[in-house]
């Protein structure tokens, strides 16, 4: 998940710069300062490895600004209207986006729950929070094997909803009852404070992050 | 010797069951949330086709952990993964807690048990979703500043000055209302043709 | 120090699941439960780890339970599972994270442990448990084997006093079973106590201090592990049980490709995406009225071959022919069957007699009630499939196979986890369907099976 020679940043700081990007979603800063903000992020994102994926945002930036400012002007009605709440939408919620991603990406789970522990979020909370994230994949998996038995069984048409959602929704309270007893057996339930062998400390890129974030969004209040 | 522990909070068991429905229930909510990317119309009704689909998981939630606490967790879960993956303002964390403490209201009162409580509780519970277009009311005056700086003829903002009118903000809290009663019909009809008599609630 | 004092357990509806049982368990004591399937074994278990009566409700509980000096029912499960720790059976359902670190270091992190304690017991599982392969793994690309061995180490990190095991080896193949004698042996040397609940018996042997033998909730006979490993083979099949000792003897290999009646597989390759292919060029006959088994470790393409032959997977290059005709993969999937480890993934009605006709819309009541029957599944015909044991559903399962008339069945581990009687049933069922003209291929660890019920062996 982590290459070693990039950026890693902490997951507080990630949560910070979502809120800042949420606030700049509502202000509206100025087009520069959205501008900067976007290169800053940007940056970041290929800083801790994700070069790629940095490029394709900003191309999606730069996307969203012709479809604003030319294509759709001089589109027909039903694009028109269709696409430019969307694109005004997508403009304003890019920087929370390219953070999101960037989380999802770099940001191991264990690192997130250490993380929101020690802001103090409510620990069962954090349980329901890991369980859900640790069972996506698995229906995944259990999807895969319902199709697999679908197509064996010759399943068509409205009949595949119905047969889909049944053995998911049975699988998934019998590992509810599995799982609970794998986790109640290790202690789950123990009152007292959990510990991790994961430390996590806010370093100098950190800081950077925070205190860059902080400014821009002092500037946009300000400017707005 | 009977054991009948009924602890008033949510037990280790309680918090994973809920944890796994609200996976199901998300991994539902963001297909349609996606197909609803289309056009804005149809991101006003998507809370309404969301609660339509959805009404199995969470009543099946329902059923399994009959305590205060469980939708208002199973919504927090939902808001605060749209939130973290920068797909919705904090808003819809706004609206989904709001929601949940009407559902949970509901179901207090309904003790917990009974078919309707857990139908008003979905109807409460679906309205949550609403703050992922409400935004596009929030956010009006400048959005109209910006669009006609962008150069979009006059016709265009009328049509899109009457998606965000106040009668489209009637639908948006109406869709969900339908829906989830569409909805929790239909997991109704699935329990009994399945899920009671497989046993597993 | 275990002490289960005159018990009696009945879940909520039902009574006599466990009747008047009495045992105590040393120290440093390795003890077997073993028994045919509902005797009682897996329930005796949950009394000792405290999931009775904590996590079950509405039961009925008589009697009293202590563990390490602490009374079960009054003690917390937190409490309890710093000295007893649980290992189950199914490996896809005992992690609550998504990398092996987490789940190593999740019990003591529960515990509120001292991080640098925490880092050196991790250090001496690593070491003790040869676990460096595990380390800092996505658990969803494990195989079973590598998962329930990771369950075991997430437990033995904990070092409870006494190690509950409930059928640990139902997923695993042969390495991985000897591998948890390896690890029981372990814990003996270290002097915990080790309570274990299994069908598979022939790893055990040399072991174990005591066997007891439940039948109908009831504890029926107690040996010493000597007694039990030595018991005349006529005994062990009254009892009920599977081999005591390794299944020796091997079976003819599989017929090379080509033949004209039955499955043939010629020159086949399959993989996933761009990687290297799982296996290449791989060449063999299934005749009609024969039964194949199919060998391999973990890893090595059974579950690739078996989806490919299906019509699931696409092949890279090779061909199959059912009956000298080349069978591409849409034709396949109509010819073909799996019977899958999980049978809860294939069936969708909601009636036994509903998946009858799922699986036939044009077959008539009678024909379906004939094959219910024949398959002992007709007092069911309006039971929903998931309310049926896994034993029923399992039959089921090959029942809608038949009557959608597929030539070619492949079963998918048809007995892990099944006593002696059961595994005897699952093999009539499949000497029927080879000797009634289809083609049947079995993948499996099972020898026991692969005796009783196979002709020939495919080792890949």
């Amino acid at each position: 998940m982590n290459k070693p020679s990039c950026l890693h940043i902490d997951p507080r700081t990630g949560l910070l710069l979502l809120v800042m990007s949420n606030i700049l979603a509502f202000i509206q800063p100025s087009f520069p300062l959205e501008l900067g903000w976007i290169i800053f992020l940007c940056l970041l994102t290929a800083l801790c490895g994700c070069g790629k994926a940095a490029v394709k945002w900003l191309l999606v930036f730069g996307l969203i600004l012709c479809l604003q400012f030319y294509i759709l002007p001089a589109s027909p009605k039903l694009i028109a209207t269709g696409c430019s709440i969307f694109a005004n939408y997508t403009r304003r919620m890019l920087s929370c986006a390219i953070v999101g991603m960037l989380m999802v990406k770099r940001t191991p789970l264990r690192e997130l729950i250490v993380g929101l522990r020690t802001w103090h979020f409510p620990q069962k909370l954090i349980v329901a929070v890991s369980v859900t994230l640790r069972y996506f994949p698995a229906i995944r998996e259990e999807t895969g094997y319902i199709r697999d038995a679908m197509k064996l069984r010759n399943i068509h048409g409205l009949q595949k909803v119905e047969a889909l959602v049944v053995p998911l929704m049975i699988s998934a309270t019998s590992t509810a009852e599995e799982l609970s007893a794998a986790a109640v057996t290790r202690g789950i339930e123990n009152p007292a404070p959990k510990t991790s062998v994961v430390e996590l400390r806010l370093n100098a890129a950190d800081w950077t992050c925070i205190v860059t974030g902080v400014l821009f969004t002092a500037a946009s209040y300000l400017t707005s | 010797m009977s054991s009948n522990r009924l602890s008033r909070g949510l037990n280790g068991k309680d918090l994973i069951t809920v944890g796994i429905f609200s996976a199901v229930y998300f991994v539902i909510n963001f297909a349609f949330m996606l197909l609803s990317a289309l056009h804005p119309i149809l991101w006003i009704l998507m809370p309404g086709f969301i609660a339509v689909f959805s009404g199995i998981p969470f009543l099946l939630m329902c059923t399994k952990v009959q305590k205060p606490g469980g939708v208002l967790l199973m919504g927090v879960i939902t808001g605060l993964i749209y939130f973290v993956t920068g797909m919705f303002t904090v808003i819809i964390l706004v609206t989904f807690v709001i929601a949940c403490a009407l559902a949970e209201l509901s179901r207090a009162m309904m003790k917990y048990a009974s078919f309707k409580g857990n139908l008003a509780a979905f109807v409460m519970f679906s309205l949550g979703m609403t703050g992922s277009p409400l935004p596009i009311w929030l956010t009006r005056d400048s959005f109209f500043a910006q669009i006609s700086s962008q150069g979009m003829p006059e016709s265009y903002i009328e049509t899109l000055k009457a998606i965000s009118s106040p009668t489209m903000l009637i639908v948006l809290f109406a869709a969900p209302v339908i829906g989830a009663f569409i909805g929790a019909y239909i997991a109704k009809g699935m329990f009994k043709k399945h899920f009671i008599k497989a046993g597993i609630v | 120090m275990i002490s289960i004092e005159n018990v009696s357990f009945g879940y909520s509806g039902e009574k006599g699941t466990l009747r008047d049982i009495t045992l105590r368990i040393k120290d440093g004591e390795c003890v077997l439960l073993c028994g045919e399937s509902g005797c009682g074994k897996t329930t005796v278990t949950k009394l000792i780890n405290g999931l009775i009566p904590h996590f079950t409700d509405g039961c009925s509980l008589a009697g009293k339970v202590s563990a390490e000096g602490l009374p079960v029912d009054e003690t917390e499960l937190y409490e309890l599972a710093k000295r007893v720790g649980s290992v189950f059976q199914n490996p896809k359902s005992q992690f609550f994270n998504l990398d092996s670190d987490s789940e190593l270091a999740f019990g003591l992190e529960n515990q509120g442990a001292d991080p640098a304690f925490i880092r050196t017991r991790l250090k001496e599982t690593i070491q003790n448990l040869q676990l460096t392969s595990l380390q800092g793994r996505n658990i969803f690309s494990m195989s079973g084997g590598e998962k329930q061995l990771l369950a075991f180490a997430s437990v033995y990190t904990m070092n409870p006093a006494v190690f509950v095991l409930d059928e640990p080896t139902a997923n695993l193949d042969e390495d991985a079973v000897t591998r948890l004698g390896e690890q029981i042996r372990l814990l003996k040397r270290q002097g915990h106590t080790v309570i274990i609940a299994e069908h598979r018996l022939w790893f055990l042997s040399g072991l174990i201090d005591r066997a007891v033998f439940l039948k109908d909730g009831k504890i029926a006979r107690s040996f010493t592990g000597a007694q039990f490993f030595s018991l005349p083979e006529r005994e062990r099949i009254g009892m009920g049980l599977r081999a005591l000792t390794p299944s020796s003897g091997s079976l003819p290999s599989a017929l090379p490709c080509g033949t004209a009646e039955g499955l043939s597989v010629e020159g086949l390759t399959c993989g996933f995406g761009r990687e290297e292919p799982v296996f290449r060029s791989l060449s063999f006959s299934a005749v009609t009225g024969e039964v194949l088994a199919v060998c391999g470790k973990n890893g090595v393409g059974k579950t690739t071959l078996t989806r490919c032959l299906c019509g699931l997977t696409r092949e890279r290059a090779g061909a199959v022919r059912l009956s000298g005709k080349l069978f591409n993969r849409k034709q396949r999937t109509r010819a073909a069957f799996c019977v899958m480890q999980d049978v809860n993934h294939q069936l969708f009605s909601d009636s036994v007699m509903g998946e009858c006709l799922l699986a036939d819309p044009d077959c008539t009541n009678a024909r379906a009630e004939d094959v219910l029957n024949l398959f002992g599944l007709l007092l069911f015909r309006d039971k929903h499939p998931m309310a049926l044991s896994g034993g029923q559903k399992q039959r089921l399962a090959v029942a809608t196979a038949v009557l959608s008339g597929k030539e070619l069945l492949i079963f998918d581990e048809p007995t892990s986890g099944l006593d002696y009687a059961h595994m005897m049933e699952v093999s009539s069922i499949i000497r029927k369907l080879a000797k009634e003209g289809r083609i049947v291929l079995i993948v499996t660890h099972d020898r026991e099976l692969i005796h009783c019920a196979c002709d020939r062996v495919l080792e890949l």
